[in-house]
């Protein structure tokens, strides 16, 4: 069911050399820039709904789910996860067919 | 409130019983059953297929509000990346939600032999789980639930729409909970 890559994708292999493109400075800042996943607070998602969702999704502990989803509940906002670019689009895709509310920004 | 032969609505099932080593383990993991009276079934079913005809049907500008919660922009703060971000995974987040809402309507119904509906594999539960969460998302957003302090309110108020609201909060958090009792 899930297609998901993530952290268990494709191994870099250490024995080829890679050949890298220069690709245009500003570009290379900018993807190299690491991403943050946030959820925000909502009054509609129950927390025992939120805290499961992050479980099941990251595999994060109770306490570690539960602590996030106490910030989200009482700041506002959490970062839940972190990445490049591409991983922390899959985050926020998964997260949203959870229907939480989930957005990505550089990490700053 | 509680009775006697209280039921959970959705309960994990041990088979220990009947099955004491077990010997007959599918591999498949945990099961749960759903105990459902038909008029829930068919309650669930119903906001389920209403919910199908909101993501399939062209958006206008009623149900555009509704549909907000059910796709938050992913970046809030960039509206180039925004647009490109819902022109590639948008259609995508439809066909998930789509299939989920298929896939759980069919769980829904009955054998017809038996009038009972078969045990759930823990995915089919966590499918579940999400539309159901979609559905009253929905609903809560036609409540205007826009705050902590409507959402109180939603508690109070025994209309029919807060009601059904509250049941179905009541049902996810049994779902939740039964899950939780896996890894």
């Amino acid at each position: 069911m899930s297609g998901c890559c993530g952290q268990n994708g494709d191994v870099p292999t250490t024995l080829e050399p890679v050949r890298v493109e220069e690709p245009d400075v500003d570009e290379a800042l900018a993807n190299d820039k690491p991403w943050v996943v946030i959820v925000w607070n909502d009054p509609i998602n129950l927390m025992s709904y939120v805290t499961y969702v992050l479980k099941s999704l990251f595999g994060y502990s109770d306490e570690k789910a539960t602590a996030l989803m106490l910030d989200v509940h009482h700041k506002g906002k959490a970062a839940v996860a972190h990445g490049n670019r591409e991983e922390a689009e899959m985050h926020v895709f998964r997260l949203h067919e959870h229907s939480l509310w989930a957005s990505m920004e550089h990490d700053v | 409130m509680s009775r006697p032969d209280f039921v959970p609505p959705v309960e994990r099932v041990d088979n220990s019983d009947v099955d004491p080593l077990g010997t007959f383990d599918d591999g498949t993991g945990p099961k749960f059953r759903l105990n459902f009276e038909p008029e829930e079934r068919e309650l669930l079913i119903r906001l389920l297929s209403e919910m199908k005809d909101l993501l399939t049907s062209e958006v206008t500008e009623v149900t555009a509000p509704l549909l907000h919660r059910l796709f938050p922009p992913a970046f809030r703060d960039d509206p180039e990346k925004e647009a490109e971000y819902q022109r590639l995974m948008r259609e995508e987040l439809v066909t998930s939600r789509v299939v989920s809402v298929d896939l759980v309507t069919a769980m829904l119904t009955a054998d017809p032999d038996t009038g009972r509906l078969a045990d759930l594999s823990k995915p089919d539960t966590m499918a579940f789980m999400q539309s159901l969460n979609a559905v009253r998302l929905v609903l809560g957003t036609m409540l205007d639930i826009t705050d902590d302090d409507s959402a109180e309110q939603a508690d109070t108020d025994d209309s029919h729409e807060f009601q059904l609201y509250g049941y179905l909060g009541w049902l996810l958090e049994w779902t939740v909970q039964s899950l939780s009792e896996t890894a």
